[in-house]
Formats: C-alpha cells, structure tokens, sequence
C-alpha cells in the first residue's frame, strides 16, 4: 500500500461551465494493480472524478500525476495512448451499429503495430468470452451485461496501466453483475489497476483493495475495502444498512 | 411500358436522392445539425458545372475535378468556424436558422451573379437516348446515376472500410466514448462535413447535366430530401439510400396519374406516416431513438 502511486489526482477542484464546482480538493491515489473503489451518494461527483482523470474535462485546480509524471491538462487521446488510462463510461456506451469486432478495433485505434493489436485481440476475447461469441454481431443488440463486457475488452486493447470504470454493474440483474465483478477482478489480476466507481458500493467494497468515500466533492474516508464495510458508522451513512446485520 | 419506364426514372432519380441524402445523414450523425443549406450548395454545384462548361467548352463533368475538393474544403471551414462555435443545448435549432440564412446567400449570390435565368447545359449528347428493353433513357441520366452510385459506392467503402470510417461512425454513433479511444472527434467531424458538402458538389454536377436550373431552386430538393432523412433513420446512411430509391420511384410512378406537384406529396406523406408510427424512422434507426 505504500507503493508509489500509478495515477493521482492531487486536490482537484473542476466542474462544468460556470456552474458551481463539483470536486472541491479531491485527492486519490490508484497503487498498480490495485482496485480503488470510490463511492458515494448519487452527485457526489464519482463520474466527474473519472472524467477529470481521463482528460475529458479539464480541472480548474490541482494536479493529475500518472507514475508520478504531471499530465494535468492533457485530453483523452494522450492520456490513453501515451498514459495509459482507460476509462469505461457510466450507461451504455458501445457503438451501437457496429460490430463487437469494430468495437474492439476502435479500442485499438491509436495503435499502428498490427501484431501488438492481434496479441490484445486475442486477450480480450479470452478474458470476456462473449466477446468472441457474439464477435460479428451489432453491439446495440447485445444484452446489457454483454455490452458492458464489450465495452471492457474496447478499453483494455491498448493494454492499459490503468482502467477507470463507472458503474459498470448499473442495471445488471444481480448475477450478471457478478460476473462483471468478477471480470473486473480479473482484469486486477492481469495487472491492470482499476479506478472502480460504484453505487452497489457494499459489492464493490467486497472485490476492492482500498475503498474512498467521496461526498460534496472530496474524500471523507479512505482505508482498506475491509475495514471500510466493518466500519458500522459507514455502514449506516452510505452503504445501505448496518454492517452489523451481517 | 409507360409504367416500366416510369420505375426506370424513378430509380435513376432515387440514386441521386439517396447520394444527397447521405450527405445529410453526415451532417446530422456528426453534429446534430439540420442542414437546410445542402440542397442551395447542389444547385450552386449546377451552376458551377453549367458556367464550367459555358466558359470553357469542355464536359461539364470535369468540373467535378475543382468542385469537390472545393466543397469539401468549404464544409470543414463551415464546421470550424461556423458549426461549431454553437452551443450545445441548442445546437440543432440554432442550426436550422444558421443554414437557412447559409441557403438564402447562396439563392441570392447566385440570383446576382448569373440573374435569375433559367439555365440549361446543352451538350452534343443531350438528346441522345437509349432504349432500355422498351422504356426510352436520355444518357445524360443515365450519366447522372452512374456518377451518383459511384459517388454513395465510394463513400460506403470509405466509411465501413477505412481507418477514418471507423472513426467517423465511432464519432456519429458515441462521441465521448470515441474521445476515450483516443479519436479526435472535432477533426473527425469537420471531415464529416466536408464529405457531406462534397456529395453536394457530386450531385450538382449529375443535376446540370439533365435538368433546367435556376436560383431558387433548391427549395424543391430540401423538403423531399429532409423527408428521405426522417423516413430512412435519422443518421443511417444506409437506411437513407434506401428511403430516397423507394421514395424516388413512388414519387415517379405517381407522376404519370397525378401531375408532379402531387407527386411529390409522396414524401410529406411519408414522414408524416413516419412520424406518427415509427419516429426512429423505417430503416436503421437505432441511433436516432437517442435524440
Ligand atoms: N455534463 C454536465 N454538465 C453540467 N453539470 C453536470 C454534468 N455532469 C454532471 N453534472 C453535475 O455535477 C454533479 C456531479 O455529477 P456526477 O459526477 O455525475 O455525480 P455522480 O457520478 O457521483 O453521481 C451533479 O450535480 C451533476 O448534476
Ligand atoms: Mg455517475
């Protein structure tokens, strides 16, 4: 835990055009192969964090380090491509009307080596099964379970440092939101670090290394997952009931 | 054989719909932008055609050779700096208004420039026609429709075969998540408009060649053609091409019975009908339940 961190977001302040800020001084630390879990109350500014560290919206303070180098102010095209950090959107977001095969070649779109992209092709589909069993059909016809493992293998095709991941269980019946979990997990194990927001946040606290609660826009608590579902005052504020019941 | 013929010039017809169509189904999928001014640019494209050959002598179809990198560099300047310097939330009405002002310059340039004479190319083949088992078909159309299938063909690879076709559909169909692949969105878009405007330049060309033209009128295209767009799935190109033939020969066929204003009904009827029971359009369509 007291590794040197692989992306850092160093009191960010950011928001959306002259509205108030949304991040006041938020500060998060992703260890490599590491699975931070960050959760929260609905507008607390999960998806804002994610979109700040993935250079889709710029912070109007603050710094974003990836292995300790400042990248603050860099859009997502660098910041997947030269950074390393990929980030799976909150809701669908395949493109609908294409293939799973171009879905995944437009994961690897910034890649020119062709062997590289088959060796990732190869992964992906190994990782995420239905990813090759469904590989000539439209993504928007897929389940929603089947879209968000599509979205996945997009993401991880340049062989990230560092996957940022928004909800990625949002209205998934309970099964298959474990196995998206369980991927998820995987994709830690294959050395891959993961930024995981979540709503489901006891579930997502059971597969984290290090859990943060974020409220108005700042970390309140940050500890290990363990701890943070042990914990019966959390347990009553944010995580849906006493852990005690368990 | 009235009737065959008539499903001949309907589908010589619906090509140029559908290549005219696809421009605008660009235009929409990569900036949500109603683009009223499309069919002013096909007639200046006409115009351009006819003065090519009027001053020059030479076939009007080499204009194609200034004309379309012309037009497509005018589209990616008018998304630059025109498209999208509009603000989001109001985007595609404010694009409505913006286009419709684009449509009257270019009526009113051209009203002042080449007055308001009807102009006709008169080539050495302009009356030659063919006899297509039993239906008469005057080549110039036949020219016009191979320019416009070549024109959607090409443009059909360029966008299912090529790197910047996976970008530009990965950009219509999910913005953000294509700036998270790391694709350019803005420069994609641009591009987009390029090609859209060029299918105007192409279509322009094809339209001099068999067809009376004059400034105004582009009003006759813009209805028929944003009718093709709702009717075939807003963004689809391919659900496009297929409601421009349909629609093109319908129209066509009802020429004979009903006299050409009504005629060209048919595509009020249709998107009204469309409207009413499938909004998401007939063809394609997924996209456009998102808007
Ligand atoms: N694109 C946007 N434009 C303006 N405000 C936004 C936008 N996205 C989110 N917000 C606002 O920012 C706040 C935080 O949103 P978000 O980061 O999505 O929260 P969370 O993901 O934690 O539910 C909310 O008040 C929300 O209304
Ligand atoms: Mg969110």
């Amino acid at each position: 835990m007291a590794s040197e961190p692989l992306l850092e977001l160093d009191s960010v302040e950011a928001g959306y055009g002259r509205a108030a800020l949304v991040l006041r001084g938020l500060t998060v630390r992703v260890p490599p192969a590491t699975i931070v879990c960050l959760v929260g109350p609905n507008g607390a500014g999960k998806s804002t964090a994610l979109k700040v560290a993935s250079g889709l919206l710029k912070p109007r303070s603050g710094r974003i380090r990836v292995n300790g180098r400042d990248v603050t102010g860099e859009g997502p095209r660098r910041m997947l491509a030269t950074h390393g950090v990929a980030h799976v959107l909150q809701g669908h977001s395949v493109f609908p009307e294409m293939t799973v095969a171009e879905n995944v070649a437009a994961g690897a779109y910034t890649v020119r080596d062709k062997a590289f992209v088959a060796r990732r092709t190869d992964f992906v589909k190994e990782l995420f099964p239905v990813v090759a069993e469904r590989w000539k059909s439209l993504a928007g016809l897929l389940s929603g379970g089947q879209q968000k493992q599509v979205e996945f293998a997009r993401s991880l095709m340049v062989d990230p440092s560092v996957v940022l991941l928004d909800e990625p269980s949002m209205g998934l019946d309970p099964k298959t939101a474990g196995t998206v979990f369980d991927q998820v997990v995987r994709m830690r194990d294959a050395g891959t670090a993961v930024l995981l927001v979540e709503q489901n946040a006891r579930r997502a606290l059971e597969i984290a290394d290090i859990g943060c609660v974020l409220d108005l826009g700042k970390v309140h608590i940050e500890g290990p997952a363990g701890d943070l579902l042990a914990n019966p005052d959390l347990a009553d504020l944010y995580l849906g009931g006493s852990a005690r019941a368990y | 054989m009235l009737t065959f013929q008539s499903v001949i010039l309907g589908v010589l017809l619906g090509g140029l719909y559908a290549l005219l169509a696809a421009g605008l189904t660009l235009y929409f999928g990569v900036m949500r932008v109603v683009m009223i001014a499309h069919s002013a640019f096909l007639i200046l494209a006409a115009y351009l055609a006819w003065y090519f050959h009027r001053e020059t002598g030479i076939d009007p179809l080499v204009s194609l050779v200034g004309t379309v990198p012309l037009f497509f560099v005018l589209g990616v300047a008018m998304q630059r700096l025109l498209i999208s310097r509009l603000r989001a939330a109001t985007l595609t009405m404010m694009s409505v208004l913006l286009t419709f002002a684009i449509a009257l310059l270019i009526e009113g340039l051209l009203g002042y420039v080449f007055s308001g004479t009807q102009r006709r190319t008169q080539l050495s083949y302009s009356g030659t026609s063919l006899d297509f088992f039993g239906a008469r078909v005057a080549v110039v159309k036949l020219i016009a429709f191979g320019l416009a299938a070549a024109a959607l063909l090409g443009l059909y690879v360029l966008l299912k075969a090529s790197r910047f076709g996976l970008a530009l559909r990965a950009t219509i169909q999910h913005r953000e998540a294509a700036q998270l692949a790391g694709i350019d969105t803005n420069r994609v878009a641009g591009y987009g408009f390029g090609l859209g405007l060029a299918t105007a330049a192409i279509g322009g060309t094809a339209l001099a060649l068999d067809t009376t033209i004059y400034p105004s009128l582009h009003w006759h295209w813009i209805g028929p053609l944003m009718a093709i767009i709702v009717v075939g799935g807003l963004g689809s190109v391919p659900g496009a091409a297929i409601a421009a033939m349909l629609l093109g020969l319908t129209q066509s066929l009802l020429q004979l019975p009903l006299g050409t204003t009504w005629a060209q009904t048919v595509f009020y009827v249709a998107l009204f009908a469309t409207l009413a029971f499938r909004p998401q359009g007939f063809f394609g369509g997924r996209l456009a339940q998102r808007f």
